[in-house]
């Protein structure tokens, strides 16, 4: 099994083994309710829920998806600051007055009497009966908030899953298991190949001249054309402000400003467009020559080849991201460094365009011969493999006169 | 061989990992203790969006349904000014990709019938309709993108409306009954699209419209026993009034000096196309 075959499977099989531990998410599943009892704050540096602030609690929602997944489990431990927490059924009774927040995880809360706070339930429902008064807000997360006829001076929320029937909805959704993310990367950078890939085909079919010739800049004068597109990039705005304010202050011309404005836009699309596959068509190029040079058989090397090739090198680039973008600091490293790299070919690309005219002009393709003097004389004179260099004769610049 | 299968493992526990994508939901809302006033933002980032006067005992109400993963539900609350903002933000942090969920996000608002509103709207890729009949509307804003928005007056406006402004981008706007409003003064300013200001309904005093247009077409319906004053200020539109006679760039209706109720439009426009028609 060769090195990378081995790993392939190796990460298939990581995959497989770590996809259902996230796919089972933090679902909302009731269990059978628990005996109603207090829960003891968790230790210095335990989980701890403020429920003091429910202004935003979508954001609020993974800490008490965490508790209720835990609150099953022995030794379950959870601080509430100014309040406290409950597993089971709560209420509140209408002669009864309680102060502080209260966190209720897999039980019903019913409200007869007054609560000084706020009230939230994990997995259950919260019904406000008449009398009841709560100071504060309630909310309910995957569950219900009935009110018939209590009295709430906060708001009343609701999060999750309305009906029973798709109790997980909300923290499905919510918690977005990181294979997901992956899985949706890796489908956004195949629409995004699959769309330049037909692009890229399109122009080699109808304007492979001029895809040529920009691809050929782009390998013979790098630098100049990376120095050309990032001037670009930053006249791009001046020189389109100049262009309107010109034509209006012609008078004349205001008529043509929506015109001009739309065909600017399309020249810099088309010129960011086609340095682009350029680009990506001088990375295949390469690729394959050198292949090739090292005796690999690659079929017929053409334009089409060099496309598919490159955009699957750029596809390369941004595999690292797609795979692993989830990851916290390393997604975002493998982002920046991907966004870096196609930035700068991005700007050679553009550079190479306006360099070459959009491939009209060849001054900077390395192509030192004119065409004009391609003639069938001059192809059948000069040989075009295995010229062997000449070393001059001697010291002297020119060979001394035959006698 | 080999890599077919890891390619296959890779599928199996993709297969075994995905859950069937479902929304979010998420409600809020407030009880009514007697506020006068109501100070009200709606943000909506994407979906559709409905908004009517809601059951007397709520101050407001939202119910959502939305993609988590790219939105988040927006409540926020100013006891101080008596003011609420409700909507649905998109993350900054959200996943790119192809999904399916955004559009079938859905939100249902709805206001107090008791309390006076000033409402504001900033709607971005939205399906939205606004029925603002059975509400106290006491001024409106509405900023809509690339939004297709109804905005009704379905019943007479519980009390006087000082201001309903209108601003489009490329978004397809329809206003109707504008006559119920009891809205002094209407603005609109649009970019590109479509926009329909439907005057229709009940009027109980004089009404303006000051109206820009950059591009885009606008069609004023407007009953005929209104009496419309317009003055137009116009660059290369297309303006060809039926029912009005012309007085430089002014144009009055035939009925104005006999109608009770009037209706003075400014129009300012550069390439959009103006309409006007006249309903019984």
């Amino acid at each position: 099994m060769c090195r990378a075959d081995r790993l392939l499977v190796a990460a298939g099989l990581l995959f497989l083994i770590a996809s259902p531990a996230h796919a089972a998410g933090p679902a909302i599943s009731r269990a059978a309710t628990p005996f109603p009892q207090a829960v003891p704050p968790a230790p210095q540096g335990g989980l701890t829920i403020s429920i003091r602030d429910l202004s935003a609690p979508a954001k609020l929602e993974p800490q008490l998806a965490r508790a209720l997944r835990e609150s099953a489990s022995p030794g379950f431990a959870v601080t509430v600051p100014g309040g406290e927490a409950r597993v089971g059924d709560f209420s509140i009774g209408s002669g009864e007055s309680r102060q502080g927040d209260f966190l209720i995880l897999n039980g019903d809360a019913d409200l007869y009497g007054r609560l000084s706070g706020n009230l939230v339930t994990v997995g259950g429902n919260i019904t406000l009966h008449p009398g009841a008064y709560v100071s504060g807000s309630v909310l309910a997360y995957g569950g219900e908030v009935q009110d018939a006829g209590g009295q709430v001076t906060g708001e009343i929320q609701t999060l999750g899953a309305l009906d029973s029937a798709a109790p997980a909805a909300g923290a499905q959704a919510t918690a977005t298991p990181p294979i997901m993310h992956a899985l949706r990367n890796v489908a956004g950078l195949a629409g995004i190949f699959l769309t330049l890939l037909c692009i890229g085909f399109g122009l080699v079919l109808l304007g492979k001249p001029n895809l040529e010739i920009i691809s050929d800049t782009v390998t013979h004068t790098f630098g100049r054309s990376f120095a050309v597109g990032l001037l670009a990039q930053m006249l791009a705005i001046p020189t389109f402000g100049v262009l309107i304010l010109g034509l209006i202050l012609s008078v004349v011309g205001i008529l043509l400003v929506p015109f001009a404005a739309i065909a600017y836009v399309l020249v810099l699309l088309a010129a960011v467009l086609a340095g682009a596959l350029a680009v990506v068509h001088a990375l295949g190029e390469t690729y394959t020559r050198r292949r090739m040079a090292q005796g690999v058989l690659l079929g017929t090397p053409n334009s089409y080849r060099y496309v598919l090739t490159g955009l699957a090198g750029m596809l390369l680039l941004w595999s690292g991201w797609a795979a692993f973008g989830w990851v916290p600091v390393l997604g975002w490293i493998a982002f920046g460094a991907a966004a870096l790299v196609t930035w700068v070919l991005m700007t050679v690309g553009l550079g190479a365009a306006l360099l070459s005219r959009i491939g009209l002009a060849g001054h900077f393709a390395g192509r030192f011969i004119a065409p004009e003097t391609l003639t069938d004389e001059y192809l059948w004179a000069t040989p075009q493999f295995g010229v062997p260099a000449a070393r001059r004769p001697g010291q002297h610049k020119t060979p001394p006169p035959v006698r | 061989m080999r890599a077919a299968v890891a390619v296959l493992l890779f599928v199996g526990a993709a297969a075994t990992a995905l859950p069937a994508q479902t929304l979010s939901h998420y409600s809020v809302s407030r009880q009514f203790h007697g506020e006068v006033h109501l100070v009200a933002g709606i943000e909506f980032a994407g979906g559709t969006l409905h908004v009517a006067a809601g059951a007397p005992g709520s101050l407001y109400a939202m119910k959502l349904a939305y993609d988590a993963d790219r939105f988040e539900p927006v409540s926020e609350w100013d006891a101080g000014r008596g003011a609420v903002t409700l909507g649905l933000a998109s993350r900054k942090n959200g996943a790119i990709g192809v999904n399916t969920v955004t559009a079938k996000q859905d939100a249902a608002i709805a206001f107090s019938p008791q309390a006076d509103l000033a409402l504001s709207l900033s709607l971005g890729a939205a399906q939205s309709v606004v029925d603002f009949g059975g509400l106290r509307l006491a001024s409106l804003t509405l900023e809509t993108g690339a939004s297709q928005t109804e905005v009704r007056f379905s019943r007479p406006n519980a009390m006087r409306c000082t201001l309903a402004a209108f601003r489009a981008g490329a978004a397809e706007l329809t206003v109707r009954s504008l006559g119920n409003s009891r809205c002094d003064r209407v603005t609109f300013e649009g970019g590109v699209g479509s926009v329909l200001l439907d005057y229709a309904g009940s009027w109980t005093g004089d009404a303006t419209l000051d109206a820009k247009l950059a591009v885009g077409g606008m069609t004023l319906r407007i009953p005929r026993s209104v009496g419309v004053t317009l003055s137009t200020n116009q660059f290369l539109a297309s303006f060809q009034p039926q029912g009005f006679t012309r007085q430089g760039n002014t144009y009055t209706s035939t009925n104005s000096a006999a109608a009770k109720r009037h209706l003075d439009i400014a129009l300012n426009t550069s390439l959009g196309g103006v309409t006007v028609e006249w309903v019984d």
